[in-house]
């Protein structure tokens, strides 16, 4: 008998907002000093699933609710294509929910976001690529919480849905002030253009420290500034929207959870550019203090909560499938994706065991574009370098070129690779 | 390498700056080591077939029990094959394209006023009348002819919109002209009761974009406008 898995709290949306060009897929990668062979690659991806069970899935209707069964087929490797995060439709998730891809020396996985969050992709891909380097080199890899025991069974925290044992009695409100979104022109077949800042880690924390906030604050605050000069060139003042970057906040900070499913919430952070103008030091500051505000353990129940009364309510609970994905993308539409301009999503510093780094060049995290708005970023920090990978689905590069020109001009040396070199 | 406007490096061998563009100078003639391959991802397209075919079965299913039924109380295909054939018709014209990844308009829109002929044909032999041949068919004929070209149009000039849709209207409005014309000589009714009234709308409409078209001024100032 397949076992299935109900979806938790935050997965519940990802199926129902999905559509027939889009779904919300992230990727988690690692450059190794070596070229990668698809062989041992797929051997270690065998050795994965029964320690991994919750990852190696097909996504089902049920009459009312989606539902994950476990996957009996194996989840075959395969190159890459000419950009990241290709389309993941309905009938490629009744086969499997990742993928696992390989170009030259780099390992990639592709997450449906149903399955897992930042944290548990990148506790996945780590696990994969110690598995590789065991199989290929023979290495002995000391196992913990970044590369777990393939040997032992999974746990159930490691199953649980955390958001269902942490919400709050009262619920947070919904209400979003709709932020500004960019527009371009659509790029032919979903074509996806990436572009990765390469940046010192130490370069990067120190211009943050220098404005007094943290990375993220730091670069959302950058990146706010960019959009803020955007839409001055488009709009009068008096019809320009507030622009607030959307930043995934890790509850794993705020509540004890070994989960390996999604446990994240976003705060949006912004400022209203209609008020006046606003100095890098201002920016950084107000988006700072915002996100220390929004991420405390009480908030975050309480937005916890707002997230799991509709689950447990009984009239949604009954109503079929069809009538709550439409209530959802409803929801979606008037509460999700409107109350930011842009992700600036941060997996931190990763600290891959010693017996590792021999083999492990980078890491990179990249995110996909939203639904409604083209441009998204993503970063992670390795050794001494964190990578900064922005994408976007349409033509124009301006909101890169800004970005980083940006970090040029405060002093961060950037390194810039693309995929359509 | 560095790019000379946005000061951010570059990948050796890079052509051009990913962020502005620049061309960039390479007289090593170094390589680009790639980060991505050529490959593309095979093109996907979610199907709507399995809908596709449970509306072909409610279809079928109607139409099976209105024959029967009629078949059963008079003996007869009376009223049910109205019926019948209106659901054959809403077929051709709302699902039959939808079964295809890329229907062709130019070849839909015939067909589409071929199954309309024959609906309205049936019609016309069952209450005997006589007033397909005068009326019904060369309107639809018209029809098809208008509409096709219309789409050729559109799909195949690329330039001249507003000569088109201008040229498309004041057709329109010879249109109901032609449907009056063959109202008049198949049924007797008066002629120029009410085409006038369209073709004089049509015609304002039509002219205004072939003016609109012909003199760039006023393009501007109508787009300026009516912007949405």
């Amino acid at each position: 008998m397949k076992k299935w898995y109900r979806l938790d709290t935050a997965a519940l949306i990802f199926p129902a907002i999905s559509q027939r060009d889009w779904c919300n897929v992230f990727r988690l990668s690692a450059g190794l000093t070596e070229e990668v062979e698809p062989e041992i690659l797929q051997r270690a991806v065998d050795d994965l699933a029964p320690r991994f069970p919750s990852f190696f899935v097909t996504l089902h209707k049920g009459f009312f609710w989606y539902y994950l069964e476990q996957n009996r087929e194996r989840v075959n490797v395969r190159a890459d294509y000419a950009y990241p995060l290709t389309f993941m439709g309905k009938s490629e998730l009744r086969r499997s929910c990742l993928r696992v891809l390989y170009f030259k020396n780099r390992i990639a996985v592709e997450f449906f976001h149903s399955i897992t969050d930042g944290h548990g992709g990148i506790v996945f891909l780590c696990t994969l690529v110690a598995r590789y380097l065991e199989l290929k080199y023979g290495v002995d890899i000391p196992k913990g919480d970044m590369v777990r025991d393939l040997s032992q069974a999974p746990t159930k925290a490691e199953l649980e849905d955390s958001f269902l044992h942490n919400a709050a009695e009262v619920a947070a409100g919904r209400k979003e002030t709709t932020a500004y979104h960019m527009y371009g022109t659509p790029e032919a077949d979903g074509f996806r253009h990436l572009t990765t800042g390469v940046v010192s880690s130490r370069a990067l924390l120190d211009a943050a420290h220098g404005y007094k906030v943290s990375v993220t604050a730091f670069l959302a605050a950058v990146m706010a500034r960019c959009i803020i000069e955007m839409q001055a060139l488009e709009l009068p003042l008096r019809r320009r929207r507030p622009v607030k970057i959307t930043v995934a906040i890790d509850l794993r900070r705020f509540f004890k959870s070994d989960t390996l499913r999604n446990f994240v919430l976003v705060l949006n952070p912004g400022v209203d550019p209609r008020y006046g103008d606003y100095t890098l030091a201002e920016l950084c500051s107000t988006i700072y203090h915002q996100i220390c505000a929004g991420a405390t353990r009480q908030n975050m129940a309480a937005m916890i909560a707002a997230n799991v009364q509709p689950q447990k309510h009984v009239a949604l609970r009954l109503a079929p499938l069809m009538v709550k994905n439409l209530v959802m993308d409803m929801v979606y539409r008037q509460s999700g994706e409107s109350g930011g301009s842009l992700n600036v999503s941060n997996l931190g510093a990763v600290k891959l065991p010693a017996e590792m780094a021999p083999y492990v060049e980078r890491l990179e995290f990249i995110i996909g574009p939203q639904r409604s708005y083209p441009n998204n970023c993503s970063l992670i920090s390795c050794g001494e370098k964190t990578y900064i990978n922005m994408i976007r689905n349409t033509r124009e590069s301006e909101l890169e070129r800004r970005f980083f020109s940006s970090l040029v001009e405060l002093g961060i040396a950037v390194d810039i690779e693309s995929n359509t070199n | 390498m560095y790019c000379v406007k946005c000061g951010v490096r570059l990948q050796d061998g890079a052509a051009k700056c990913p962020l502005c563009s620049t061309p960039v100078w390479n007289p090593d003639g170094a390589e680009s080591g790639k980060t991505y391959p050529d490959t593309l991802p095979p093109r996907y397209k979610e199907t709507i077939h399995g809908v596709l075919f449970i509306i072909t079965m409610l279809c079928a299913v109607s139409v099976s029990v209105c024959l029967a039924i009629c078949l059963r109380l008079y003996g007869t295909v009376s009223w049910s094959g109205y019926v019948a054939l209106g659901v054959v018709l809403f077929y051709i014209v709302a699902l039959l394209p939808a079964w295809f990844r890329h229907p062709i308009a130019e070849v839909f829109v015939p067909i589409d006023h071929a199954a309309a002929a024959l609906y309205v044909l049936y019609i016309c032999l069952k209450t005997g009348g006589n007033w397909f041949m005068s009326f019904a068919f060369p309107v639809i004929v018209a029809s098809c002819l208008l509409s096709t070209a219309m789409i050729c149009l559109l799909k195949y000039v690329k330039r001249d919109r507003l000569f088109i849709f201008g040229g498309f209207f004041i057709l329109c409005g010879a249109f109901a002209v032609l449907v009056e014309f063959f109202e008049h000589i198949s049924f007797g009714t008066q002629m120029f009761l009410w085409s006038l009234f369209p073709l004089a709308g049509f015609g304002a409409a039509g002219l205004l974009l072939l003016l609109a078209g012909t003199i760039p001024p006023l393009r501007h100032a109508l787009v300026k406008r009516f912007f949405f």
